[in-house]
């Protein structure tokens, strides 16, 4: 073979095409999130995902949608956190069916990305980013928040 | 054929079966390595096709609305300092995540992210992706924590409704597609990168001037008041919270000045009616509670 790794790369390329070909796969469309034992927030959490981490869709109940991980870790995870490939449907509103979610993780950090950003701060100076990255930081922890609608008599979701 | 021919074309019919295995074994490879590489063209193909689907505000991806907001928020927070109040910031998140939890977003790119400014001025303003801000002016006159849990939910509202996308200009959204272009990169060379910051450029000017200047379209506001009164009732808060705050701003000698919420959101008198009706249509109700109007006096206090 002259180009082994262009091979290795197809082959890992086709596998995940095969992985979307199965139905209903879904994507991660959040920097970070979890799959949890039941479908409510507050539940044990199962596993950790990651922004363009692919799903199988396995059952539905609300707004929550039961998945399965590549790892074949099953639970439940809130549709905000997810969506379709985008790729797919592209390819479906083009009346083809092309199997593409291979180039998904392409898509991250396509746009206006992190470049873009540092771009810009270059010529604004007035921008205060060192405050936006201090006010993201404070991350609000779920027994946090679960203590506080306790304490408030408060339902929130769940 | 004696035992030892035999053995022979036992041999040679072994070896050719192994051959012609490993010539399929190689078909079915180069097949495979071919339909793979298909794909990859397939799957360029599909990049374009999406695209050039990108036309409208709601195709701005998740992380890109991300990056929208980042900078929107840091163009607020050049012109409003952030009040550096940990306990404060603290339980303001604590509210704003609750509502925002009953809202149709409650995952949001990098979570939900609330901060109070320090200025008298009276505001409360949404970046996109999900960073929120209300300033001191504001804290001070919410009566209680329905109050300010029903104004941000107001705003979770303009962000899960992604309002703050909807105020960019048509031929801005266009050249911000046309710029980033239809090929899978994410590192530009100059010229495009140029090209695309300039693009970034004017999406933020459009959302920043609506925000701080000219404000959202009035139906806009009605809508994210319709979901303030619904996320305050999924969440148990009391929606009349935001009609008790509303009353407070009637008459406010404020409004004289024109500044930030009075520039940039309809008249109090007008919305009262609306939210009443709204929580008309929601009958029953949660009900106030003590125990949050005592937590509310508490942490607010360093501000009063």
């Amino acid at each position: 073979m002259k180009h082994p790794r262009k091979a290795v790369l197809a082959a890992g390329v086709l596998a995940v095409f095969c992985l979307a070909a199965a139905a209903d796969v879904l994507v991660v469309k959040i920097q970070s999130t979890q799959i949890r034992a039941q479908a409510q927030f507050f539940a044990p959490v199962v596993a950790g995902l990651k922004a363009g981490d692919a799903l199988t869709q396995i059952g539905v109940s609300g707004a929550w949608i039961q998945v399965r991980t590549a790892a074949g870790l099953s639970g439940w995870i809130h549709q905000s956190a997810v969506e379709v490939p985008r790729y797919a449907l592209a390819a479906a509103a083009g009346g083809t069916r092309t199997q593409a979610t291979a180039s998904e993780a392409a898509l991250a950090g396509k746009g206006f990305n992190k470049q873009v950003e540092e771009n810009f701060r270059t010529g604004h100076a007035e921008a205060d980013y060192a405050s936006v990255d201090r006010m993201l930081q404070n991350k609000m922890l779920w027994s946090q928040l679960k203590e506080f609608l306790d304490q408030g008599k408060l339902g929130g979701g769940r | 054929m004696n035992a030892r021919s035999r053995a022979a074309r036992a041999l040679l019919l072994a070896v050719l079966l192994a051959a012609g295995a490993a010539c399929s074994l190689i078909d079915q490879g180069t097949e495979i390595l071919g339909k793979a590489e298909d794909a990859v063209a397939k799957g360029d193909k599909a990049v374009k096709a999406y695209g050039k689907l990108r036309s409208a505000f709601g195709d701005f991806t998740e992380e890109e609305e991300y990056y929208i907001g980042r900078s929107v928020a840091a163009l607020i927070l050049g012109r409003y300092p952030a009040l550096n109040d940990a306990a404060l910031n603290l339980y303001v998140n604590k509210v704003g995540n609750a509502v925002a939890l009953s809202s149709e977003r409650p995952e949001i790119f990098a979570g939900w992210h609330f901060q109070a400014l320090d200025t008298d001025e009276v505001n409360a303003m949404a970046a996109p992706g999900g960073m929120i801000f209300i300033t001191k002016g504001l804290l001070k006159r919410c009566p209680d924590e329905e109050s300010l849990a029903l104004i941000l939910a107001h705003e979770v509202g303009h962000v899960a409704a992604r309002h703050g996308l909807q105020s960019i200009r048509k031929a801005n959204v266009t050249e911000a597609f046309t710029s980033i272009g239809l090929e899978a990169i994410k590192t530009y060379g100059p010229e495009q990168l140029a090209r695309v910051t300039a693009a970034f450029e004017g999406v933020l000017g459009d959302i920043v001037g609506t925000l701080v200047e000219r404000g959202y379209d009035r139906k806009l506001e009605y809508e994210a008041d319709e979901s303030a009164v619904l996320f305050g009732c999924r969440t148990g808060y009391d929606p009349a919270g935001l009609a008790r705050f509303l009353k407070t701003m009637v008459g406010d000698m404020s409004a004289v000045s024109g500044k930030g919420w009075f520039k940039t959101h309809p008249a109090p008198e007008q919305r009262i009616d609306r939210v009443q009706a709204e929580i008309d249509r929601l009958q029953p109700v949660p009900a106030p509670a003590a125990v949050r109007t005592q937590r509310f006096k508490s942490a607010v206090s360093a501000v009063r």
